[in-house]
């Protein structure tokens, strides 16, 4: 039973993670932009992190996993993306990425909880 | 045409002149002949003959004289003289002044046919030297009209144009090139390479270490100034002597910024609506598995909440598959209008009636004035509709709660004044330069639950552009926003 934030500017993807989440057990923390999210992220600790790409801007959860990074905070992220192979924008190199996992939404509950499972385990060996 | 030999004789003495031409007759000639120099003259000047065999004494004009204007005018008829009187000095007189040998008085037959065929031998070549010389003049005009031209054609070309030789040296060249590449001095077969961007001079490079040059073009994008600034196309190719030895490469360069600047445009286009269209799709998606995934339970408000947000969003996704249909019929114009005479007050307050729930449902009233005897308006009614439609509910939706809306119709000499005010959340001026701009949606605190396309204001800036009219916007962060829209009416 973990904590773990959500932080996603769709209301709708956060409340049914949440849910698929919840049954699990886990408390979730959710946020609707980037600057909320940090504040989460630094105050309540969570032992992993869902992070969507595009928010306010089409790349500011990048920017957001890189600043948690060179701040050292090493919690898991999982990565949400709703258009993976984008073009026109210079993103979408996962090797780039600090993050953990990669997923483009659509996720199913047992694919959510499996990843989020895998992560966590990842963390506590 | 015949290849029959013409000869002219001109001699005043009868008999020898009639000798002489059946004797060449019998040897298959045309012989024409002239009883005097007037009317030698005469005869050597109208018409080209091949062979002139002209006395030299004659009572009315000397047969050097008759030679020399019949050479003026025909170079090219070898012309003997005959002469009783031969002198070494009358042969060499009469050869500067023209004639091709001189055939002493009296000949036999077997020397005037000796001297007939001699002479017909010079003419062939007299010919032949003729038409080299005329193709060899041919030639250069065409040499120096084809170089002005090419420079005219190179010059008016937008790609630059560069040549070098095989050992790096500019041969050619035109400003475009000059221009794009930011070279300021240069002169022909000048060392070239060390003055281009190391991209360009690298591909050269490549070409002149090939013994024999690369046998095929090669291209390259190439990012002159970042940030897209300038971008250019370069295909260089090697150039050959005619006879196959390399000889340098040539390079045209084409500006291809703007096409870039496109492209990217477009791509980011594309990310955009699929990222748009694909949200809605997700969210949907994750109460779909929600509500059959069995291991979770819910209550039955949950399922209905869960049902009716997925049908908003839904019904966001189907907004924005027709806004975008929208906008793409405008572009293409393909969409067929239905102009007729409008009352502006009538469609708007349809258009007012149409939102009064969305209004009311935030505490919002409306303010409405309207100047007496509006003039008509020649438009389509759908579009009118939703231009309206879409201005007012961003006042709705983007007001404060229990907000106000200032409405204003009037009208000046040319154009339907229509004027939309709001107590709402206003913008920054960073937000207001980007607001006509498709998918842009102002993301602060305010507006992180409000729901749209981010195309509303696209279509409202292409409806009014296509009416000629023009849509101003005044704006206050945290105090609302005032859009004016002009719509042309037909003054009478």
């Amino acid at each position: 039973m973990a904590l773990i934030a959500i932080i996603d500017d769709d209301p709708d993807i956060i409340e049914a993670s949440s849910l698929v989440l919840k049954s699990k057990g886990h408390t979730v923390l959710p946020a609707s932009n980037p600057d909320d999210g940090y504040k989460i992220v630094i105050e309540q600790k969570p032992e992993l992190i869902i992070l969507d790409v595009m928010m306010d801007e089409p790349d500011d959860g990048f920017f957001l996993a890189q600043k948690l990074r060179k701040e050292n905070i090493t919690t898991p992220i999982l990565m949400y993306t709703s258009v993976s192979k984008t073009i026109g924008f210079e993103y979408g190199q996962g090797d780039m990425v600090p993050v953990d996992d990669f997923v483009e939404k659509p996720i199913s509950p047992d694919e959510l909880v499996s990843k989020v499972d895998n992560l966590l385990q990842k963390v506590g060996s | 045409m015949d290849n029959t030999a013409k000869i002219l004789i001109v001699d005043d003495e009868k008999g020898l002149r009639i000798g002489t031409q059946r004797l060449l007759e019998s040897e298959g000639f045309y012989v024409e002949s002239a009883e005097n120099g007037t009317d030698g003259i005469s005869l050597g000047t109208q018409k080209e003959f091949d062979l002139a065999i002209i006395d030299l004494k004659m009572p009315d004009i000397d047969g050097l004289e008759v030679l020399q204007t019949i050479k003026k005018d025909k170079p090219n008829t070898v012309c003997f003289i005959a002469t009783a009187f031969a002198s070494y000095d009358t042969a060499i007189e009469a050869t500067r002044i023209g004639a091709y040998s001189y055939i002493p008085k009296p000949f036999t037959p077997e020397e005037l046919l000796h001297n007939v065929q001699q002479g017909l031998k010079q003419r062939k070549l007299l010919i032949e030297a003729e038409r080299l010389k005329r193709e060899r003049e041919e030639n250069l005009l065409a040499i120096a009209d084809e170089k002005s031209r090419l420079n005219t054609v190179i010059e008016s070309i937008n790609d630059g144009v560069l040549v070098v030789n095989k050992v790096g040296e500019m041969v050619y060249y035109n400003n475009v090139a000059l221009k794009l590449l930011e070279i300021e001095d240069i002169e022909l077969g000048e060392y070239l390479l060390d003055k281009i961007p190391a991209k360009i001079s690298n591909q050269i490079k490549e070409f002149l270490r090939a013994e024999d040059g690369l046998p095929k073009s090669t291209s390259e994008q190439i990012e002159l100034k970042p940030n897209n600034e300038l971008f250019v196309e370069t295909v260089s190719s090697p150039v050959y002597h005619s006879d196959g030895k390399f000889a340098g490469v040539v390079i045209v360069v084409n500006n291809i910024t703007e096409f870039k600047r496109i492209e990217l445009i477009k791509n980011q286009f594309v990310s955009m609506v699929a990222h748009e269209l694909k949200t809605p799709v997700v969210a949907v998606m994750g109460f779909i598995d929600l509500l059959l995934d069995k291991k979770i339970p819910l209550t039955d408000d949950q399922q209905h909440d869960y049902m009716s947000r997925s049908s908003s969003r839904l019904k966001g996704l189907i907004d924005l598959v027709n806004d975008l249909l929208d906008i793409s019929r405008m572009e293409i114009k393909t969409k067929q209008r239905e102009i007729e005479e409008l009352d502006v007050r009538e469609v708007f307050e349809s258009t007012l009636m149409f939102l009064e729930q969305l209004a009311k449902e935030r505490g919002i009233v409306f303010e409405q004035k309207y100047e007496e005897n509006l003039p008509k308006l020649n438009a389509d009614q759908n579009e009118v509709t939703r231009l309206f439609t879409n201005i007012l509910s961003n006042a709705i939706k983007y007001n404060k709660e229990n907000g106000k809306i200032f409405i204003e119709i009037s009208s000046s000499k040319n154009y339907l004044c229509i004027k939309i005010e709001d107590t709402g959340i206003g913008m920054k001026k960073e937000d207001k330069e980007r607001l006509f701009s498709e998918f842009f949606r102002i993301k602060n605190k305010y507006t992180r639950n409000v729901s749209g396309t981010g195309l509303g204001l696209t279509i409202v800036k292409r409806i009014v552009d296509s009416y000629h009219g023009k849509i101003e916007v005044e704006s206050e962060y945290e105090k609302g926003t005032t859009f004016t829209i002009y719509l042309p009416i037909k003054t009478k």
